[in-house]
């Protein structure tokens, strides 16, 4: 592994990334070849670009990844019933993604427990960005999983990744195939077959993980993976009509508190979250639309795991979203939205004025050719009421990174994405991406507060970020 | 024994004997397949819903063996047979094919969708009787008047029109390659005659 990093500009990335990417986590992930060579199908099967599934792949998924094409280490039990049914090689793979990221106007740099002293270097060279190892597959008769262990470069660790296990079967109903199963996953929305939704979000589906980000986001674009574990239930039916109930219960890493976002550091969830689910999906031709809703309602303890008694901060997500797809032989389009509502009432962090309120909105629309050459654009905002959780924290003498803060408390952020293409082959893609922020923290311009408290103001295009990356599933 | 008789073209003979493991577990499996694997793109009652796929009901059994073997030995290698039936077809026994064929040749078949008239006019008079100063032969002449095919002939009626027009392309394209005939046929053929043709078959 080889790393440049300049390390003032990354860390003070880092301070505003937290959970909280507009766009996306850091690790995003992939479906995987692992998939393609249990079943023999090839990526376009179910994808029409990674990640992005097709209405097939959306099945596969809710069927539980169990379409298999290999020869089987089987077993039954006298009665003739299947009790093992083992890939008689595992399906694995790989994900490597190595990258060039550099923003508009460098980060400026601060001493150890000191100010300001001009500005780091710009550019990163990560490589790899991330590295991922996936078992996807079939793992008992009606039984499959979507295993992601990831390396970070930022970290310089392995770290649990997304993970989506679960049971399905089908029967019929008044003639109509009935799909249900059990999901046992890690991350809300990870389970979910749509990339409206924020944990497969398309396009935009890979973003720098050194681009700064803003510090809020919703529960629903920040509940990652390393910090609940879910069980829930679902149905499909008729290949039309979907929903999903799923409690999240606090399943952190390591003995300490896991951030949730920049804004809520330390915190853990408390007791159970329930999530639910509901989604429409007309397929007509080559052409498919489904819209939906979808929330969650949590608690966070601001303190962390040891932390077991009140008071909490209360979150309620309520979102809708949308997708289209039209998948020709040539030509490929597809657009995704959503818009989360989210009501937080802060008696842990904010007991003066708890009452608070966070929207966030995407929208984005992609185009390939023959799926080797395409682009995407979006727009993001994230925007809400304005309070003190936001404005710059009391100093930090042994802070080593200067701290994003808001100027005016608010914690709107807004910006425009756009990304271009080339897929030599249906594993491998090279992109250049460009993300445009009009309003970061709060307005046109944010604060960066150094470990002395002194502060200086930065424009939000100073963080418009070039990114260059290749990525490769095998 | 059981013997079950099927109509269409050549009676195809499924025998069942009695309470056999093996035999059982090839009805299981087959039931398995139709139900939850085949259905996922080819429709629970075999009429699908994008026309990447084809529709099956109805269609000759002789015909679905035929081109499930030609998957499954890479003798059939378009893209669409590759990216999808390679794979899938790559486990199934002889009897399982073969009870598939069966099962999706006793379905339904879809109904015709209607399209242009002017278009559907002229895709009957080539299905008719084909252009003779373009060498192109009466397509009802293998695939019947109604266009309902003959034992490894298959269907056309009521199949989706751009899944036509694009095997009649990989006829041209010589990609297709299970198909001597067809390839004759496809390479005198522009892509205006393949679009008629196949609305017009479509829409029966």
């Amino acid at each position: 592994m080889f790393v440049t990093t300049f390390r003032k500009a990354v860390a003070l990335a880092a301070a505003g990334a937290g959970l909280v990417a507009l766009l996306l986590s850091a690790t995003s992930a992939h479906a995987v070849p692992s998939f393609a060579r249990q079943t023999g199908l090839a990526c376009e099967a179910c994808h029409t670009v990674f990640p992005e599934l097709t209405p097939f792949g959306r099945k596969f998924k809710l069927n539980g990844y169990l379409i298999d094409n290999l020869p089987q280490v089987k077993g039954v039990t006298p009665d003739n019933k299947e009790a093992l049914a083992l890939n008689w090689m595992p399906p694995l793979s790989v994900q490597f993604i190595g990258s060039y990221t550099r923003t508009k106007t460098a980060q400026p740099d601060v001493t150890t427990g000191g100010g300001f002293s001009g500005d780091s270097q710009d550019g990163t060279v990560q490589f790899p960005e991330a590295f991922s190892l996936f078992y996807a597959g079939r793992i008992a008769p009606k039984v499959g999983g979507f295993i992601q262990v990831t390396y970070d470069n930022q970290d310089n660790t392995f770290g649990w990744d997304n993970t989506d296990i679960r049971f399905a079967d089908q029967a019929m109903l008044k003639d109509n195939p009935l799909t249900y199963g059990v999901t046992f996953n890690n991350a809300p929305t990870v389970q979910d077959p749509w990339n409206s939704t924020p944990a497969w979000r398309y396009p935009f589906s890979q973003t720098s993980s050194v681009m700064p980000t803003p510090i809020a986001s919703t529960q629903l674009d920040g509940l990652g993976n390393d910090k609940v574990a879910g069980l829930g239930a679902y149905v499909l039916w008729n290949n039309l009509v979907y929903a999903e109930l799923t409690a999240y219960a606090p399943a952190p890493h390591g003995l300490g508190g896991n951030p949730l976002n920049s804004a809520f550091p330390d915190a853990t969830v408390h007791g159970i979250a329930p999530y639910w689910r509901i989604a429409v999906e007309p397929q007509w031709g080559q052409q498919s639309f489904s819209f939906g809703a979808y929330g969650i309602n949590d608690q966070l303890v601001p303190g962390g795991v040891n932390v077991t008694v009140g008071p909490y901060d209360k979150f309620r997500d309520t979102a809708i979203d949308a997708q289209y797809q039209f998948i020709g032989d040539d030509h490929i389009f597809s657009a995704q939205t959503t818009y989360i509502w989210e009501k937080q009432t802060l008696n842990a962090t904010l007991p003066a004025d708890p009452s608070q309120t966070l929207k966030t909105f995407r929208i984005g629309g992609s185009y390939f050719y023959q799926r080797k050459l395409g682009g995407s654009l979006g727009y993001f905002s994230t925007t809400g009421s304005a309070n003190d959780i936001y404005a710059c924290p009391t100093p930090d003498p042994t802070a080593t990174q200067a701290a994003p803060c808001s100027a005016n408390n608010s914690p709107n952020s807004k910006g425009y994405a756009l990304e271009l293409d080339y897929l030599p082959w249906q594993n491998v893609k090279l992109a250049v991406q460009y993300v445009v922020f009009t309003q970061f923290n709060g307005q046109s311009t944010y604060l960066l507060q150094a470990p002395d408290g002194s502060q200086m103001t930065r424009n939000a295009s100073a963080n418009n970020t070039l990114y260059i990356f290749g990525w490769l599933a095998f | 024994m059981k013997v079950r008789v099927l109509g269409g073209a050549g009676l195809v003979l499924v025998l069942a004997f009695g309470p056999s493991s093996a035999c059982f577990a090839e009805d299981q499996e087959t039931k398995h397949l139709t139900a939850q694997v085949c259905a996922t793109c080819h429709g629970t009652h075999g009429i699908s819903t994008s026309p990447a796929f084809p529709n099956l009901a109805g269609q000759k059994a002789v015909y679905i063996e035929t081109q499930l073997k030609g998957f499954k030995d890479h003798s059939r290698g378009d893209p669409g047979a590759m990216a999808f039936m390679w794979g899938m077809s790559s486990q199934l026994g002889d009897e399982t094919i073969k009870q598939l064929a069966v099962h999706y040749a006793g379905l339904t078949p879809a109904r015709g969708t209607p399209a242009d008239k002017t278009l559907v006019a002229k895709g009957k008079q080539i299905y008719d009787e084909g252009i003779a100063e373009g060498g192109i032969p009466a397509c009802a002449a293998c695939h019947g008047p109604n266009a309902d095919g003959n034992e490894n002939i298959p269907r056309l009626a009521g199949q989706h029109a751009p899944y036509l027009v694009k095997q009649l392309a990989y006829f041209k394209s010589l990609q297709r390659g299970n198909a001597p005939v067809m390839h004759a046929v496809g390479e005198k053929m522009t892509l205006d005659q393949m679009e008629a043709v196949a609305a017009y078959v479509a829409s029966k």
